[in-house]
This record gives structure tokens, C-alpha cells and sequence, in this order.
């Protein structure tokens, strides 16, 4: 979940539900306060009108033009009254002079109390208009109609607001979701494509979008890594075969060159560079058998095989050399553990595994040998608790001749562990190494279905 | 055996090779002809050859077909199949085809002659029930082991190891021979496991005060069995 909050589609879907927001409330505000002025100046100019129509009535004329008006005519006057010079009433509907001066313009009181009434309060306009007899027409209106129509208006807008927050998050949302998972999906392809799984390309659609148009120029791009590999692969794959001949022959010629003389010197030297051919002639056979497990998979006739069986077996191959360099090694099986596959190879590929494990491991440690079957999946662990291999090297170890610096000076092709990975990707396993802590597990599992 | 079919059959197209292997083992007193597969086919029929070393592929050209039907035709003659294809599958097609040994480039000489001199002196009387060199005698049928007239205690194992060695006597065997045909394991070791279980046989097979083993080691190839112990 946190990780879809921080998604960047997610981020976009937001700030696009803010911005939605802000702008809709913004039109809303415009509203609402367009209408509430243009009523608020209807009052005024009804209650100013009034007062200036009135104002040059005489005392009796205003008297019942006011109960007219406050009887009949309530739509327009709410409050009328005439006040003597010294703001005494005269006559009228309101009992105190409210705070206004007298110039004929409408003022609002926030609070003005009801007359009649103990604390009754409520918003409303007046006009005062002095009369040339002296006396101080007052007339008002009560705003509470219109207080109640703006509430309803505002009410009104708020509830629009909600469902259309709602419907712009989950709009936001689902396009997130929708992107985010193709994103996901791509981010998952590549994972697995820098595993070694190059046979595979990132999903296009039909109607390419923007994503689609990055997914093919990156499978265009795969294309041409996996081209320029199997080049690479097909030059390096080339050498070993053109040497193989060489260098059988020069084996050969030193052999005899070694028992045809008594010159110490020179059966010494030849000795040490039939050592050396030896080991060119290793990684020679070791990177064809590499070429030959990866280019031609299928090719292998697959059938049921026991893992059990086959570790059983190399368990006893190799524990005598562990006894010799004074290491436990033990075994644990849960038998049997089937799979489809080349027996030949798979016993080739554990091989690998446990001469690794005894050859990294000093005297007096521990090798451990496992074959289980976890949910349903086969699980092949080769542990020791040697010198393990450093943080830095471990994304290294199964490339082709890498050997552990630390682990140098023990010979070896350096293409065991490329041997091993390859026939495990054969038969759908994967191998991985993990810290043991101390020392170095590498884990054969069988991959999830699909 | 005939003076005529002493000879071993060379069928390879590398020449420098060819002439490698020929040297060796002519050096070992065999006679070795370097011909084309046509030429072996013919000599192999009418019985003219020990034994045929074929490269799997000469001139482009496939050798299994022609070996699969010398076979067809009941030629019984020991073959050893040379080929730069390591692939397991390679080597099933090989034997299948009637090849009784199959060995992938690049290899020590010593591995190919090891094999070649195997091949040629190969004890095929599967009747025989007793083994026996010097005071070491073997008893298939009791899976028993004496030296000297004193049991020995072996695992299945290395009743397995000693048995291949006692029927391969004065003979040298390389670690990859006994990989292949004890242990039916068909890849190469960067370990040198095979050497502490032969070390571990002899423990067991020589007496303590014994000067020297009954398995002796031979340098840049592999083990003996020692007739003469």
C-alpha cells in the first residue's frame, strides 16, 4: 500500500483531485457570492427607495402609509417608524433609535433586537432620513430570509461538492491503479530479465500509449543486448573450439618431449607447462560444456528424476574428501523429491555446489547437503560455513570465469558456478546464494508455476 | 590375434592431431593407420583392424551413420568416438550408434590412450566369478575380498572401485574412467575426490608394512593396478 501511495501515477492522480477541487470550489465561491451581492443590493436599493419616495409625506400621510405597509406590504418594509428631533418614538413598530446616521443610505446591524421581545435579535438593514419638520423617518428590513436563502444556497453548493470530490479521487485512483500495475508489471519483466531470463520482453499493446512506445524502444533495445550476447558468446564459444586441437597437441608433443630427454631443466619446464595446459584444457572443456547446456536445452531427453536419489549419491561421492580435510558433512532428505529432468545433469550442477562448498570450507567446518520439497516446490540447499563470499561479489559469482578474490588460489575453471546455473534454468530452478552467516548457502528452488 | 588385425584404425581430419595420437601410440608398440571413413568402414569389415578411433565429425560428414551401419551389419569391432561436442546428449547418440567408448576434445593423450589400451584388452567373460592379481583374489559371487588369505571389509563402493581396477590389471586408468564407470558421473571435477577414495581403497587393500601400494600412481594420467605386486 505504501508503496502505491508513492507511486509517481499515484502522485499525479492526486495532485489532479487537488486541483479538481480547488478550481470547482473556486467557481462555487464565485457563485454564491455573485448572488448573495446582487440580493443584498436588491435590499438596499428597495429600502433606500422607499426612504426617499417617503420622506416629504406629512406626518398623517406617513402614519398610515406605514400601517399599510407593515400589515400589507411585507414583502418590502419590515421596520417603519418616525422619531421626534430628540429620537423619541412617535409612532411605529421599533422602540430605540438604532446607531445609524442620517443620510439616507441603507446600514446593516448585525444584531438588532426585535422590539416586543426580551433578546430576540436578528440582521437587518435601516434607512434614516431627516424630515424637514425635524422629526427622523426610520424605516428596515429584515434580513433573516435572505441569511437563510444564502445558507440554502451554500448548502447547496457543499453537497455538490462532496459527490464530486468523491468521483474525482476515484477517478484519480483507478487511473493510478491501472498505471501503477502496468508499471508494476513492467518493473516485474525486468527483474526477471536481469536474472538471465533474455528471452523475454516487456508487454505492448495494440493502441500503443506513451508506456507502450518506452516498453518497445526497451525491447528493441534487449534485442539488440541479446544479439550482440550471443556474438560475444559465438566469438569466445569459437576460440575455445579452435583450441581445443592446439592445444591437445601441444599436450601431447611436451609428453613426448618430457620422455625423450635426462635434461632435468628442461623435463622441469616442460613439466610445469604440461600443468599449465592442463588447466587451459579445463576451462576450455568447461566453457563448450557451458555453450553446449545453454544453446541446446531442449534437446535433453527429460524424465522423472529423484533428487534424493542424487544427492544421496554425491553425498557419499564427496564425503570422503570432506573426512580427508577434516569437515562435517551431513545430509538431510526428504525422499523423494521428483523432477522432470536430466539426471546426468542435474548430478553435474549439485556436483558443482558441493565441491565449491568443501573447497571454500578450511578444516574442521561444516557442509551441509538438504533436499526438501517446500510447498509443493523442490528446495536443494548446499551450506557451509567458510569464508562465504563478500556482499560486493555476490551478483558476480555466477558469471562466467569469475572467481572470488579471496578464493583465488584454489584452481579451478571459475565456470563451475556458470555450469551449475545454466542446468538449473534448464530445469525451471533457480540458484541463488545466501549469507549463512558465517559461510555460504546457494539455494536450488523450483519456480512458481506461471 | 592376427598380425593384420593388430592394427588400430584412425579416422581423424585434423592432421596435426592425427598425427599426435598415431606418434602415442605407436610409442606404446600399437600400429595405427590414419585413414578416411571409408576406408575404416571396409577394413573393419573384413575384419582388418583391432579397433577404429573415429572423430564423430571428418570432412563435414557425419561418422555415427557409417557406424551405425557397420553395426547393422554385425561388425563387432571396438569403437572409440572422439568429438567436440561435450553435450550429454552427444555422448548417449554416440553409444547408441554402436560406439563402445566416447571421449570430447580436448583430452590428454594419456586419457586416450588409457582408453584405447582398455578397449583392446578388454575382458568381455562375464562368466568369470573370481578375480585375482598376485595374493588380491575377488569373489563376485560371495562379494568377498581377500589378500594374502585375510578378509577385507569394503563398502559397495570400493568393492565397485577395486573391481574395475582387478579387471583392468597393468592397465592405465585415468580418474575420468573411473568416474564414468564407477560412479556413472559424466562431467569433469575441479576437485580431486577420486584420489582420496583410491587413497582410502589402499588403506584397506595394503598391508601395513607394505613398500609399496597394489594402486599405484602414474603421473599426468591416473592410476595402475600393479600385476606384479
Amino acid at each position: 500500500m505504501l508503496d502505491f501511495l508513492r507511486s509517481s501515477a499515484v502522485r499525479v492522480a492526486l495532485a489532479l483531485g487537488l486541483a479538481t477541487i480547488v478550481a470547482t470550489t473556486g467557481v462555487f465561491a464565485l457563485v454564491y457570492l455573485q448572488i448573495r451581492a446582487a440580493d443584498e443590493k436588491s435590499n438596499r436599493v428597495i429600502l433606500e427607495d422607499e426612504a426617499a419616495k417617503s420622506v416629504n409625506h406629512t406626518v398623517e400621510q406617513l402614519r398610515s402609509a406605514f400601517e399599510v405597509r407593515l400589515t400589507h406590504d411585507l414583502r418590502r418594509l419590515d421596520y417603519a417608524a418616525l422619531f421626534d428631533a430628540d429620537r423619541k418614538v412617535m409612532f411605529g413598530n421599533i422602540d430605540a433609535f438604532p446607531p445609524i446616521p442620517l443620510d439616507g443610505k441603507s446600514h446593516f446591524i448585525a444584531a438588532f433586537r426585535v422590539p416586543g421581545s426580551e433578546n430576540r435579535t436578528q440582521p437587518a438593514i435601516f434607512v434614516a432620513r431627516p424630515r424637514p419638520d425635524g422629526s427622523i423617518m426610520l424605516l428596515g428590513r429584515s434580513l433573516l430570509e435572505t441569511f437563510a436563502f444564502r445558507r440554502t444556497v451554500l448548502t447547496a453548493l457543499a453537497t455538490g461538492l462532496a459527490p464530486m470530490l468523491l468521483l474525482t479521487l476515484a477517478i484519480g485512483a483507478f487511473f493510478a491503479r491501472r498505471a501503477s500495475r502496468r508499471l508494476t508489471a513492467i518493473h516485474d519483466t525486468i527483474a526477471r530479465i536481469m536474472k538471465g531470463d533474455m528471452q523475454l520482453r516487456l508487454p505492448v499493446r495494440a493502441k500503443p500509449d506513451a508506456i507502450d512506445t518506452i516498453s518497445r524502444d526497451v525491447n528493441l533495445m534487449l534485442d539488440e543486448i541479446m544479439r550482440l550476447l550471443v556474438q560475444i558468446k559465438g566469438v569466445s564459444d569459437n576460440i575455445a573450439h579452435d583450441l581445443r586441437s592446439p592445444l591437445a597437441v601441444v599436450h601431447a608433443q611436451l609428453e613426448r618431449g618430457l620422455e625423450s630427454t635426462d635434461n632435468e631443466e628442461l623435463r622441469a619446464a616442460a613439466r610445469q607447462a604440461l600443468a599449465h595446459i592442463d588447466r587451459a584444457m579445463l576451462t576450455v572443456a568447461a566453457l563448450l560444456r557451458l555453450a553446449d547446456v545453454e544453446y541446446d536445452p531442449k534437446s535433453n531427453k527429460f524424465e522423472t528424476i529423484d533428487l534424493s536419489a542424487i544427492c544421496t549419491d554425491l553425498y557419499e561421492f564427496y564425503e570422503p574428501l570432506a573426512v580427508s580435510k577434516s569437515i562435517t558433512m551431513t545430509l538431510e532428505v526428504q525422499s523423494p523429491v521428483q523432477i522432470k529432468g536430466d539426471g546426468d545433469l542435474m548430478r553435474e550442477a549439485v556436483s558443482n555446489l558441493i565441491g565449491n562448498a568443501i573447497k571454500f570450507t578450511p578444516e574442521s567446518g561444516t557442509v551441509r547437503v538438504s533436499v526438501t520439497q517446500e510447498e509443493g516446490r523442490p528446495v536443494i540447499r548446499v551450506s557451509d560455513n567458510g569464508i562465504g563470499v563478500e556482499p560486493a561479489e555476490r551478483d558476480k559469482i555466477f558469471q562466467r570465469f569469475y572467481r572470488s578474490a579471496s578464493g583465488h588460489r584454489v584452481p579451478g575453471s571459475g565456470l563451475g558456478l556458470s555450469i551449475a546455473a545454466a542446468i538449473a534454468n534448464l530445469h525451471d530452478l533457480d540458484l541463488r546464494f545466501e549469507d549463512n552467516h558465517p559461510g555460504a548457502r546457494f539455494e536450488m528452488t523450483g519456480r512458481r508455476k506461471g | 590375434m592376427t598380425k593384420a588385425t593388430s592394427t588400430i584404425l584412425l579416422v581423424e581430419d585434423e592432421k596435426e592431431l592425427a598425427d599426435e595420437i598415431r606418434r602415442e601410440l605407436e610409442r606404446l608398440g600399437h600400429r595405427v593407420r590414419i585413414v578416411s571413413v571409408a576406408e575404416a568402414a571396409d577394413a573393419a569389415r573384413v575384419g582388418d583392424a583391432a579397433m577404429l578411433i573415429m572423430d564423430r565429425m571428418v570432412y563435414g560428414e557425419d561418422t555415427l551413420k557409417t557406424l551405425a551401419l557397420l553395426r547393422a551389419e554385425g561388425v563387432k569391432v571396438p569403437v572409440l568416438l572422439i568429438s567436440a561436442l561435450a553435450s550429454i546428449d552427444e555422448r548417449v547418440r554416440g553409444l547408441k550408434a554402436g560406439g563402445d567408448d566416447y571421449l570430447t576434445k580436448p583430452f590428454a593423450m594419456a586419457e586416450l590412450t588409457a582408453r584405447v589400451e582398455a578397449m583392446l584388452r578388454r575382458l568381455d567373460d562375464v562368466r568369470t566369478t573370481k578375480l585375482r592379481v598376485g595374493d588380491l583374489e575377488m569373489d563376485l559371487i560371495e562379494h568377498t575380498v581377500h589378500r594374502g588369505g585375510t578378509r577385507i571389509e569394503l563398502l559397495p563402493r570400493e568393492f565397485k572401485l577395486l573391481e574395475y581396477f582387478l579387471r583392468h590389471p597393468g592397465q592405465v586408468i585415468t580418474r575420468a574412467m573411473l568416474l564414468e564407470d564407477v560412479w556413472q558421473y559424466h562431467f569433469s571435477l575441479e576437485t580431486n575426490v577420486v584420489d582420496v577414495h583410491i587413497s582410502n581403497l589402499r588403506k584397506k587393500i595394503d598391508p601395513r608394512d607394505a613398500p609399496k601400494s597394489l594402486i599405484v600412481n602414474i603421473r599426468g594420467a591416473g592410476f595402475m593396478l600393479s600385476a606384479d605386486a
